[in-house]
Formats: structure tokens, C-alpha cells, sequence
């Protein structure tokens, strides 16, 4: 019976290390390539660790093009549009969770559908309404359209569902009315999943790449997305080791909030069924 | 103060009338229990006058105003719920001081009234501390706080001592009594335990089925009983009840007014029977007497019995109920009464 186990454990931490590595290797990949020098990014057999780390690749990178631009527009973007959301979500989802209104199933199901519709099939048509209003050397294109967010309401929701009855009913006995109850009760008892729709949010954002590519046509509104993208060739020749420097530069805030709030996460999917 | 009123009231939940054009006067400054089994629409009532669950149709009135369009949280009442429903994110002085903070109370007044009131149910050394920490019976203290803190003139507590132990119920039960005592403000206290009810309240209202049973202090409930329901309902055990055989009526007697010997009784109620269980209590001892093909409940003050003795069982006539045919009690000056206790004879 205990050989059994073993035998299981083995299995166990033998998979749970290939799945590590599998998700691992690319960002170590990343690293390393961003501390080598153009020779060494060429060499086959590649080499894994930078034989002396390439420290300037990042200053290479920043200064290959207005990187504070890039930044400042990504950071107020993202941060734009984590704050609306949230302003619009959470009435959304607890309306929807606990209250009793006609063409309250018809409008989740159209809320539920609008999660199912992806970008790519809506951008021309917002394009063209963008560029109507004049909107396009501003970043308004790529906040407003990210006003809502279909799949943070049904989290949300989800969450505020579990949240019992009489205590909503007990804070209206204390004559709290739907506003407090809404930010000084139902907001704090859902900081897991309010964590984990604002990271989520942040990382769809801060990521994206295809959106502000339609959406702008000059340097003074582009993300650093789309920056970085743009170091890729110069002279014909792919210049991996300051790509790489400037994809760190990117994924670090993500790893940054992660760590703030990885134990939110987890709560939040345990608390939703949604794990 | 306030006395609470409820006219013609109907309630329905998905087409289905929980509560049937009801009419209930509860005096003001009494303790008032709402008893009876699951499902009799109790709880129903007491939602009704705080405001979380509007009556479909009818009108309740608080000090002769009607509230039907009063806000909750305007109405002057305070909830204790059964689960507490206390605000898990807040401090235990937070969860006391909401209400107050929605109400604009000054903040100096507002300290003044939480340490106050903590200190009257004993949660002084905890306020600044996370409910989560607390034992059960703090958590009912902080839920009775956060109520009593506010002053309302209606106390509205709905099953709060069912989650606690036996010893810490019995305890608060009596800390109620004293609580009513000193306030003197009307409560209201929805129950289905028979034990709660007789012993806190002024006046009982016993439910079945969204219909008022009877209405009335404790001690007519236990002796006057106004139909087999409540006389069942109330008393442990029940109330023993068979047929008389004339005319489809009852008779009924409680356990403790009957009395066990091993020699014959001389009431036209008397009858031998076998004890089939004996439960030893303590102050008193519960028998079942098996007679034909029925039994009957005795409870005694002394333990003289053992099972599978034969025993005479019998019962004073001033001891023994009548019911009619539609359940209701046959007062002792109906014109036949005097011939079913002749009746009890040949039984």
C-alpha cells in the first residue's frame, strides 16, 4: 500500500515539474536572451546563460524610442480602465444578484452574450464611430469601449449571490441606504474577487496589442505594446536581445501585482465555484 | 414605545397565501411571542413589520401610522436575526455604531452609546477585535448590541437563541426577560420552541398555517387552550387526546394532571392500563400506559412505577378537556358537558 503511494507521488511531482517548466521556460528564455549580446542570441547551440549579462540592452531599448510616452499611455489606460469598470460592474452585478426586476433574465443573458463576442468583430464598426467623433489622436478609443466588462459582472455576480440575505437586510434596518450597503458591505466582503476582475482587467490591457494597433496612428498615443513591438527590426536584422529587454520591462508590473494579490485570486475562484 | 397593528394583512409567495386576511393587535411595552411549527408564517409577520418582506395586501401600523411606504431603517425598529447577520468585515464596534453612523449621530455621542451598551452585554474587552474571532454567544451579543444601541421602540428577534447550546440558552433567556424588564419597549419574538415562549412572554400568539390559533398570556394558553392544536402544541409531552365516542367528540387531559395509583380511582375517568416506558428526568418521571389499543402519557412527581406493572390511571374532572368535532374546545357551560364526563365512564 505505501509502495503504491509512492509510486503516486512520484507520478505526482514528476508532472507537477513539467507543467512548471512548460510554463517557466519561455520567461526564463526571455531573461536570458535580454542579457546577451547580438552574437550570442544567433549562436546555435543557443546558449542558456548570458556568458556576461548585457545590463545596457535595457538602456538600448528605452532609448531607442519615446518609452515615456509608451508607458505614461499604458499606465493611464490600463489604470482608466480598471477604475471605470469597476464603477460600472459592481452596481451591475448587484443589481443582478440581488435584486427583482422585470427583464432581469433577459438582460443577464445579453450581458452573457456580449462576453461571447470577441473584438475582432467589432473594431471596424468602433473604429469608424472613433474616428466620427475625432477621437483618435486621444486615448479615449482604447478606454471607453472597456467600459464594461462582461465576464467581471458575472464573477461579481456570482460572489455577491453568496453573500447571505439578512445581512443586506440588517443594514437596511440600519438605514443604510443601497449606496452604503453596496461600498461598505458588499465591496469588502468581495475583495477577492474584486482582486482578481481588476487583475485580470490589468493584464488583458496592459497586454493588448491588437486593439491600440487599429485604433492609433501616432506615437503620442501608443501603448508600450505596440512600442516595443516596434524595436523589432532594424537593418533586416532582428534585434532579439533589446525585444527581450523590452518585453521585461513589460511583464514586470504584471508579476508585480500578481504577487499583491495571488491569495485574493485563489479565494475568489474557490468562493465562486468557479474552481 | 409603540404598539403594532395588523389589518386584514394577506401574504403570498408565487400565487400562494402564506398568510390570510389576519388581524393582530400587539399592545405596546409587552413581550409578545409569534409561535408555532415551521411554515405557519411567523417569521413572515415579523419581516412585515420591519419592512423586508411587504405584506401583498392589508396594512400594519406602528403607533396607528401605517408604514406600508416607511423605509426600514425609518421605521424605528432593530432585527435580531438568527444567523446574527452581523457585518463580518467590520470590528465589533463598527457593527454596533452603523446604524448610529447612518442615522448622523455625533461622533462623541456615538462612543458614548457604544461603550455604554458594550458594557451592558459584557463586550467591552472585544470591541475593537473582528466578529470571525468571537464564540457564538458573543457574536448573539454583538447582534443584540448593534440592536438595543439604536433605542428603538420595536424589538424584533427572530428564532435568536436556535444556534446556541442548551446551557447558554436557558441563560439568555432570563437575561431577555431582564433586558424587556429594564427597557420596557415592545418586543416582538418569533419562536418555534413552545419552552421560549412560555417562558418570556406576555402574550403568546400561537400559529398554525398562516392563521392566528389563539392569542393570549401563557397561562390561558396552558389552561384554556382554545382548540385540540394549541393544547397539543403546547406542554411536554402533549396533551393526551382520544375519541369519546358520542358525537365525534374528544376528550383531553395533560400529563401531569393525571394521576397514577395501583389501586382503582374513583373519577368517572379511570382506567387500567400496562406502563410500556419508563424516563427517569429527574424532578418527575414520564410513563406510557398502554389501555386497548391506545396509549396515554402520565408524567409523576414520584418514580413508583416500573415497566410492565399494571397501574390505574385517573384524572380529576375539573382536569379534563372536551373537543368538538371541528377541533375547538367545548366550553364547561355547554348545555351537554355534564353528559361527556358521564361519558368518560364507559370509555
Amino acid at each position: 500500500m505505501k509502495k503504491h503511494n509512492n509510486i503516486w507521488l512520484t507520478v505526482d511531482t514528476v508532472l507537477k515539474v513539467v507543467i512548471l517548466l512548460a510554463f517557466i521556460f519561455p520567461f526564463l528564455w526571455m531573461i536570458s536572451t535580454s542579457l546577451q549580446t547580438l552574437e550570442e542570441t544567433m549562436k546555435f547551440p543557443p546558449t542558456i546563460l548570458p556568458e556576461v549579462p548585457q545590463w545596457l540592452n535595457f538602456v538600448d531599448a528605452m532609448t531607442s524610442g519615446p518609452f515615456a510616452t509608451y508607458a505614461r499611455n499604458s499606465l493611464i489606460v490600463t489604470i482608466s480602465v480598471i477604475i471605470i469598470q469597476l464603477l460600472v460592474m459592481i452596481p451591475a452585478a448587484y443589481a443582478f444578484a440581488k435584486y427583482e426586476f422585470f427583464g432581469k433574465n433577459v438582460l443577464f443573458a445579453l450581458v452573457l452574450i456580449a462576453f461571447m463576442i470577441p473584438g475582432q468583430l467589432t473594431f471596424i464598426p468602433i473604429y469608424l464611430m472613433m474616428a466620427d467623433w475625432g477621437l483618435i489622436k486621444t486615448l479615449l478609443p482604447q478606454i471607453l469601449p472597456f467600459m464594461s466588462n462582461a465576464f467581471g459582472i458575472f464573477l461579481l455576480r456570482q460572489y455577491f449571490m453568496q453573500i447571505p440575505e439578512e445581512i443586506i437586510e440588517a443594514a437596511r434596518l440600519d438605514n443604510a441606504n443601497e449606496f452604503k450597503i453596496m461600498w461598505k458591505i458588499m465591496v469588502p466582503m468581495s475583495k477577492p474577487a474584486l482582486a482578481t476582475v481588476a487583475l485580470f482587467s490589468f493584464v488583458s490591457h496592459w497586454n493588448d496589442y491588437f486593439w491600440p494597433l487599429v485604433m492609433t496612428d501616432s506615437n503620442e498615443v501608443r501603448p508600450l505594446t505596440l512600442g516595443i513591438s516596434m524595436l523589432r527590426e532594424t537593418e533586416g536584422i532582428s534585434n532579439w536581445h533589446i525585444i527581450m529587454a523590452g518585453n521585461v520591462v513589460l511583464v514586470v508590473p504584471i508579476l508585480i501585482v500578481y504577487l499583491f494579490c495571488s491569495k485574493q485570486i485563489v479565494r475568489a475562484f474557490v468562493y465562486s465555484g468557479i474552481k | 414605545m409603540a404598539s403594532i397593528e395588523f389589518v386584514n394583512v394577506t401574504k403570498e409567495f408565487d400565487k400562494k397565501e402564506i398568510i390570510k386576511d389576519l388581524n393582530l393587535k400587539i399592545e405596546d411595552g409587552t413581550f409578545t411571542v409569534l409561535v408555532g411549527p415551521s411554515g405557519c408564517g411567523k417569521t413572515t409577520l415579523l419581516r412585515m413589520i420591519a419592512g423586508i418582506g411587504p405584506q401583498t395586501s392589508g396594512a400594519v401600523l406602528i403607533d396607528g401610522k401605517d408604514v406600508t411606504d416607511i423605509a426600514p431603517g425609518k421605521r424605528g425598529v432593530a432585527m435580531v436575526f438568527q444567523n446574527y447577520a452581523i457585518y463580518p468585515t467590520m470590528s465589533v464596534r463598527e457593527n454596533i455604531e452603523f446604524g448610529l453612523k447612518n442615522n448622523k449621530v455625533k461622533k462623541a455621542e456615538r462612543t458614548e452609546l457604544v461603550e455604554s451598551i458594550s458594557a451592558a452585554v459584557g463586550l467591552t474587552d472585544f470591541l475593537d477585535r473582528k466578529p470571525s474571532t468571537l464564540s457564538g454567544g458573543q457574536r448573539q451579543r454583538i447582534a443584540l448590541a448593534r440592536a438595543m444601541v439604536k433605542k428603538p421602540s420595536v424589538f424584533l428577534m427572530d428564532e435568536p437563541l436556535s444556534n446556541l447550546d442548551a446551557k447558554l440558552r436557558a441563560q439568555m433567556r432570563i437575561d431577555l426577560i431582564e433586558l424587556h424588564k429594564k427597557l420596557g419597549t415592545t418586543f416582538v419574538y418569533v419562536t418555534h420552541d413552545q419552552v421560549e415562549a412560555m417562558s418570556m412572554a406576555d402574550t403568546i400568539v400561537l400559529m398554525n398555517q398562516g392563521l392566528i390559533q389563539q392569542e393570549a398570556p401563557p397561562e390561558t394558553i396552558y389552561h384554556e387552550p382554545s382548540n385540540i392544536f394549541v393544547a397539543q402544541f403546547i406542554g411536554v409531552p402533549p396533551m393526551n387526546i382520544d375519541e369519546l365516542g358520542v358525537g365525534g367528540v374528544k376528550f383531553g387531559f395533560r400529563p401531569e394532571s393525571a394521576i397514577g395509583s395501583t389501586e382503582a380511582g374513583t373519577t368517572p375517568f379511570s382506567i387500567r392500563g400496562e406502563v410500556v416506558t419508563r424516563e427517569m428526568l429527574g424532578s418527575e418521571t414520564l410513563y406510557k400506559i398502554n389501555y386497548k389499543d391506545t396509549s396515554f402519557m402520565i408524567k409523576s412527581l414520584e418514580d413508583r412505577f416500573t415497566v410492565n406493572q399494571q397501574v390505574y390511571v385517573s384524572v380529576p374532572t375539573e382536569k379534563m378537556y372536551f373537543f368538538g368535532e371541528d377541533g375547538n374546545r367545548i366550553p364547561t357551560s355547554h348545555p351537554s358537558y355534564s353528559s361527556y364526563i358521564e361519558a368518560l365512564r364507559s370509555y
